[in-house]
């Protein structure tokens, strides 16, 4: 497949008329019909149906465009990447990290992007989910590192990174800390600690109330930090995600609450990608997180 | 009913022996071939048209031409550490080999092959890096099954190989016959669009300039050991 074959064809999955295709693409009309024959023959199938000026796609064309669209994004930023090298042309990258995520598991990989980018400045934002959405929109951020966002825009394109159990955590000296797993039961006389900034709080919170161990009167605390040190002063107990990083505090499976939260990686669909983004991106989406929590189907390979 | 075992189970043997025979690249990947036909020959047959559709369409022969600049990359190899064209060609030319993956058997001939080779030519200051679609952990499984001293470098949704003209896809036949026999890239790639390079291997200098091309839709066949080393030790 070739860059153009695809750009073509994207177009035609947009206007569904390839007269307006031609004009959007520059090109002339039978050049673009050409070269989405070509694309069909490559793909094994028909990408199109023509109905006099308006186009359909068929279901191949259908499912083939997404993928195309992320293959042709990855390959624009190929290109970027390749042109930004022979000019030494390092535009800043503003990363926004929601408040949610422990920064940690990141910070090597922004080390080493910022080594092979001499001359990179980075701006990392912290902040709710729904401030990253708004900055991504507003392009006052290109990339976003958060939990699942809820009502997430459209345009927004989701590469899930890693996912991680929640599990409950206790002080060193709290009567909980022998425990490996313990169940919902147990927890009954505690005092639940909630983290109001974690985007999974409504779900888990309700998973909790369910089972009769959190109540309206739940303390509260907007940051990760903050709930970590009022749980350390045995203030109460938490539930937290797994790659949580904490010392000085117990992390123990709670049997019964099997929820888990995927940590993805935003980006705005169709946009152009800088040479520091499309390269975090990859890093991102290439490396190795099971360290953190696989997704299950991947625990048996390799 | 019992589930019979998948092919790629089956084949795990006859890749062994054919990765360990005494003969050049290429016919220790056509007696992998050979043997897959005698094994399975509607596999054999989905693999033909596969390569036919996309020879008849000229699948890869817009990537960069001998003469011609290699374009810059930055991709991560099986460590995270970010690799830079320049950075590879600093120490002297280099042979950047594209390989559909660790779960494929043709490239796992050829990244041990690679690994061989790259021991016989460190030591002249020439090199070699392969590039996957595969993430990390599989680029680090590919690169340690052959000892291979060189970095296997992730591409992700095959961008650099697109941007190339090298990304094909599998099509919906082999698709379902390579599901069928237990070879599923998604996984690896962390993407289900079934999309893979066209293998292919360029011959670099120093000063960036393609020096010699393979590539080849038809995956069985790659570039020759003795035509990449020759390449390698005329490039400056």
């Amino acid at each position: 497949m070739e860059m153009h074959q695809i750009r073509y064809f994207l177009a035609v999955g947009e206007t569904l008329n390839l007269t307006k295709a031609a004009e959007r693409c520059n090109v002339a009309q039978p050049s673009l019909t050409r070269a989405i024959k070509a694309l069909e023959a490559e793909l094994g199938g028909e990408l199109l149906r023509r109905e006099r000026s308006l186009s359909h796609l068929t279901e191949l064309g259908q499912r083939m465009l997404p993928m195309l669209r992320q293959c042709y994004e990855a390959a624009a930023s190929a290109k970027t990447v390749a042109a930004s090298i022979s000019t030494g042309d390092i535009a800043p990258l503003t990363v926004a990290v929601s408040r949610a995520v422990a920064l940690s598991p990141f910070a090597p990989m922004l080390r080493e992007l910022s080594r092979a980018l001499p001359g990179l400045q980075l701006k990392l934002r912290r902040g709710s989910s729904d401030e990253a959405v708004e900055s991504l929109k507003a392009g006052s951020v290109e990339i976003a590192i958060a939990g699942p966002l809820a009502g997430a825009w459209s345009r927004l394109d989701a590469f899930p990174l890693f996912e991680e159990p929640f599990d409950l955590v206790v002080s060193e000296t709290h009567r909980l800390a022998a425990h490996d797993t313990i169940g919902f039961k147990e927890l009954a006389s505690e005092t639940l600690l909630v983290n109001t900034g974690c985007e999974m709080a409504e779900q888990l919170s309700a998973r909790l109330a369910a089972n009769g161990i959190l109540d309206d009167a739940a303390h509260q605390a907007a940051t990760q930090e903050d709930l970590l040190t009022l749980v350390k002063a045995n203030v109460g107990v938490a539930v937290i995600p797994a790659g949580v990083e904490m010392s000085g505090l117990r992390r123990i499976k709670l049997r019964e609450l099997n929820l888990a939260r995927v940590v993805s990686a935003y980006v705005v669909a169709g946009r152009r990608r800088s040479v520091a983004c499309a390269t975090l991106l990859n890093m991102l989406r290439s490396a190795d997180w099971s360290y953190v929590a696989a997704p299950e189907h991947e625990r048996s390979v390799g | 009913m019992t589930e019979e075992p998948k092919l790629g189970v089956i084949l795990e043997d006859l890749f062994i022996r054919c990765r360990g025979l005494d003969a050049p690249l290429a016919d220790r990947l056509q007696a992998f071939a050979d043997g897959l036909r005698r094994l399975r020959p509607d596999f054999g047959a989905a693999v033909d048209a596969m390569v036919s559709r996309l020879a008849a369409s000229n699948a890869g022969s817009a990537a960069p031409k001998v003469g011609e600049p290699m374009p810059g990359f930055l991709l991560p190899d099986e460590t995270g550490r970010v690799i830079h064209l320049d950075d590879l060609l600093r120490d002297g030319p280099v042979a950047i080999a594209f390989n559909r993956g660790h779960w494929c058997p043709y490239c796992r001939i050829n990244i041990d092959a690679l690994a061989r080779a790259e021991e016989e030519i460190a030591a002249e200051r020439r090199h070699i890096a392969a590039v996957v679609p595969d993430r990390r952990r599989f680029a680090m499984w590919l690169k340690s099954e052959a000892k291979a001293p060189f970095p296997v470098l992730t591409d992700i949704d095959n961008g650099y190989a697109m941007s190339l003209g090298l990304a094909i896809f599998v099509g919906e036949e082999m698709k379902r016959t390579m599901v069928r026999s237990g070879w599923d890239p998604s996984v690896s790639q962390g993407t289900d669009d079934w999309l893979l390079p066209v293998p292919a291997t360029f011959v670099v200098g120093t000063d960036g300039v393609i020096q010699a091309r393979f590539v080849d839709p038809d995956y069985r066949l790659r570039m020759a050991i003795e035509d990449m080393l020759a390449a390698l030790r005329s490039a400056k």
